[in-house]
């Protein structure tokens, strides 16, 4: 690894150009822009080796766990940069979940463990939080971990367990106590290695008819008792509470804004500008994608003032993950009786995947807590609303 | 509860607020509003007199002209604090308007004279620059020996009766000209048609209306561009007016609808009802978001940027406002369906402002048109 710097202390210009830069040079061109919204570690490895080398694969991590130590302002434009250079997501839920997860609650011991695995890549993480019959309801999870001398037997079910089949660990959410009615007490989260005898992993297909989520089984699976995190029975507000400032780039317009670049292409090869009815619709597509990028500077300010977020960030979460839908939905429009195929449309010397980015923009007004969750508390936080 | 956010270093913007606030609370909006409607009158002289004297119609003006030459956060803060008290007498058109118009030419006598007046509240400056279809009116000004005739029918006239002087935009040989006219001049006639909100709305004709030189205050492309830039300043007040109106609309009907019983319970704890109320409140946020986003644009100078976030924010705030209210007025049930109950008349502000210097759908059209041209 390289000496770091503190980034913090360079001008925002300056860090954007010095991230630009190196992002231009170690990127691999044919891994930008991918198809694939979740590619499998083994597709991104390379990308993956190279941000670790370079010390940049965590960018809010300290530096003495082989962080960056961004602050949200400098973060935020590590995101943007990212996305507007087409860098692919990689397998990110030891960066973005696991290691903010036990830079607060973790034991020395652990951190001193499982970080450097994370940066690495011996490590590869998910998130095993939702259950067949617990998805909204989450503290409704029934996957039960009983001790047993120094270890933890794990009986049960978790499902949409995102890119399980390529992970070899899992954050856990189990019970270990059942408290009649207080649903939130008796969780814990537990930290399994996916090898141990007893887990089985079944991928699911999902509407792009991609495996990028999975079922997975535990069938008295043993989870050493020193990979418990944080204190027994009291894992929910723990693991609410990792997200901070991150909270903010649900909303990032950067899916919304790819969407309509691709809309704009496909209206262009099909003459649609000429049509004043899309012209019309398209300009409340566009005029949507700006007003997002008015709303994010909102909250983004707060940051950059070294404020903390509240509730009410997840405004931006709702209009980004609608927006993304109804742009895609205007590609289908605009391509009339091509909107059947499955395959990407002609649009001119390029290609665009209109059906890919329909189907793919169904998804994230459900994960990270469905938009309808999202109103729900927007409603008893924001506005105090009874009942 | 959603409101513009800007930095306030020195408390300027907050000291606006709560002028606006306690002015409200001794005249509050709606008392205003129908009093003013009952009699039929387009301008409630004592309120106007009592916002000269609290430095709103001449915030942005020079200080040389009598104003506190603040900049556009301010008169957006102070537009926004405004639609929240439904303080609806027509500052948009008359000071912020007639002011940016005037003092893009500072070092005319009769700006001097009319920038004075609109700041003191002695003079009751209304443009006139508007033909029958909002774009510009085809009227035209002629020389005659050493005076010059005007001649044009002017719409959508704020305070037609009301007005001392008309800021008149016509055609002459020399390009866009830019002139007062006494409004009790002959050859002025004017006629009244009421605005959703109750106010009054004119449409004037000059017919040969004389002036002297002095009264031209410039002719050529730098009107055309005072023109422009006057609109573009005044769509952002009335953004940020309308981004206050749907603020203060959605705190209203979260008020209602919590005490508001049915089934025995407040039907705030209906989740229909819940949904409905976020995303009002979404949409609010989302209007100041635009409208902090249009002012700091424009004061960094940027002329297209800023043109483009002005459009913008109009749009947004327009349709915020418009839609909140409409929701609004839904979420009280008949009592919303009823002349006493103020939501209505949020409803109705919102109408008018977002009818005045283009719909959301134009400018968004524009918007794109500016884009794409590039
Ligand atoms: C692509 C993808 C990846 C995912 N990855 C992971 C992962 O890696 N790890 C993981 O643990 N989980 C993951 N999830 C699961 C995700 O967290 C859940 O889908 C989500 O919490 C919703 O739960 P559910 O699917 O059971 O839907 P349900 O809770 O059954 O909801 C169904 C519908 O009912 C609505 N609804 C539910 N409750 C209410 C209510 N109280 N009021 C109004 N409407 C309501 C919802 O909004 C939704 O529209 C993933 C999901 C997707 C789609």
């Amino acid at each position: 690894m390289s000496t770091q710097q503190d980034w913090n202390a360079l001008s925002d210009e300056e860090f954007r150009r010095i991230f630009r830069d190196w992002v231009e040079e170690n990127c691999p061109k044919e891994l930008r822009f991918m198809r694939k919204q979740r590619p499998l570690f083994d597709e991104v490895a390379v990308w993956y080796h190279n941000l670790a080398r370079k010390g940049w694969l965590a960018p809010v991590w300290p530096q003495a766990y082989g962080g960056m130590g961004l602050n949200p302002s400098k973060h935020i434009i590590y995101v943007e940069e990212w996305a507007r250079m087409g860098c692919p997501r990689i397998p990110d839920h030891g960066i973005g979940l696991v290691g903010p997860l036990l830079l607060q609650y973790g034991s020395e011991e652990q951190k001193q463990h499982f970080l450097p695995r994370i940066i690495s890549g011996e490590h590869v993480w998910c998130q095993g939080y939702s259950e067949p019959n617990s998805g909204s309801d989450l503290a409704s999870l029934k996957t039960s971990a009983v001790r047993e001398g120094d270890e933890f037997v794990v009986n049960g079910q978790k499902i949409w367990t995102t890119l399980a089949h390529c992970a070899n660990w899992v954050l856990l959410l189990v019970r270990t106590k059942r408290v009649e009615g207080k649903r939130q007490e008796g969780i814990s989260v537990l930290l399994a290695d996916l090898r141990t005898p007893g887990v089985t992993i079944r991928p699911i297909p999902n509407l792009r008819e991609e495996a990028d989520f999975c079922e997975v089984f535990f069938d008295n699976v043993r989870v050493p008792v020193a990979n418990l995190v944080g204190e027994v029975d009291k894992g929910w507000t723990l693991a609410k509470s990792v997200l901070g400032h991150e909270r903010i780039f649900l909303g990032a317009p950067a899916r919304p804004e790819y969407a309509l670049t691709r809309l704009e292409a496909l209206a262009e090869a099909t003459g649609a500008f000429e049509d004043k009815a899309f012209l019309s619709r398209y300009a409340k597509h566009r005029l949507d994608v700006y007003d997002l990028g008015s709303a994010f500077e909102r909250f983004a300010k707060v940051l950059r003032a070294g404020g903390d977020l509240e509730a009410d960030v997840s405004v931006l979460k709702i209009f980004n993950t609608e927006l993304y839908q109804r742009i895609t939905e205007e590609m289908l429009e605009i391509a009339g009786e091509d909107a059947r195929f499955e395959d990407d449309l002609d649009a001119g010397e390029i290609q665009v995947d209109a059906m890919n980015l329909f189907l793919d923009s169904r998804a994230p007004a459900i994960f990270g807590g469905s938009n309808e969750i999202q109103r729900n508390i927007l409603a008893k936080a924001v506005l105090n609303l009874p009942g | 509860m959603p409101q513009t956010m800007f930095d306030d270093p020195d408390g300027t913007l907050a000291m606006l607020r709560n002028s606006v606030a306690g002015f409200a609370a001794q005249s509050p909006g709606a008392k205003i509003l129908r009093e003013r409607r009952a009699a039929r009158k387009d301008l409630d002289q004592s309120i106007w007199n009592g916002m000269a004297e609290a430095g709103w119609l001449g915030l942005s003006l020079p200080e040389a002209m009598g104003g506190s030459g603040l900049g556009l956060r301010e008169q957006a803060v102070l537009s926004e604090a405004l639609g929240r008290e439904l303080i609806t007498e027509p500052l948009a058109q008359l000071a912020v308007f007639a002011g940016t118009l005037v003092a893009a030419f500072p070092d005319n006598a009769e700006v001097q004279r009319l920038g004075q007046g609109i700041a003191d509240g002695s003079l009751i400056v209304s443009p006139l620059w508007q033909g029958r279809d909002a774009g510009r009116a085809s009227a035209v000004m002629k020389r005659s020996g050493n005076s010059l005739l005007l001649s044009g029918d002017y719409h959508f006239v704020s305070a037609p009766r009301s007005a001392t002087e008309f800021l008149v935009v016509a055609e002459s040989d020399e390009g866009t000209a830019l002139a007062s006219v006494g409004a009790k001049s002959e050859g002025v006639s004017v006629s009244l048609r009421p605005s959703v909100d109750g106010n009054q709305i004119g449409s004037i004709t000059l017919s040969g209306v004389e002036i002297s030189g002095e009264r031209v205050i410039a002719s050529g492309p730098d009107v055309d561009g005072a023109l422009a830039r006057a609109i573009e300043v005044t769509r952002l007040a009335l953004a940020a007016e309308l981004a206050g109106i749907a603020s203060r609309a959605l705190e209203i009907t979260v008020g209602y609808t919590r005490n508001r019983v049915q089934f025995g319970k407040p039907i705030a704890s209906f989740q229909a009802v819940q949904h409905r109320l976020v995303d009002m409140w979404g949409d609010a946020e989302f209007a100041c978001a635009a409208v902090v986003n249009a002012a700091e644009t424009a004061v960094s100078g940027k002329g297209k940027d800023a043109t483009l976030a002005t459009l913008a924010a109009k749009a947004r705030a327009g349709d915020a406002a418009v839609s909140v209210a409409r929701r609004s007025v839904h979420l009280h049930g008949a009592m919303g369906f009823t002349d006493e109950c103020d939501i209505g008349l949020y409803l109705k502000r919102a109408i008018n402002l977002n009818a005045t210097l283009g719909q959301p759908e134009k400018l968004r059209l524009q918007f794109v048109a500016l884009e794409r041209a590039a």
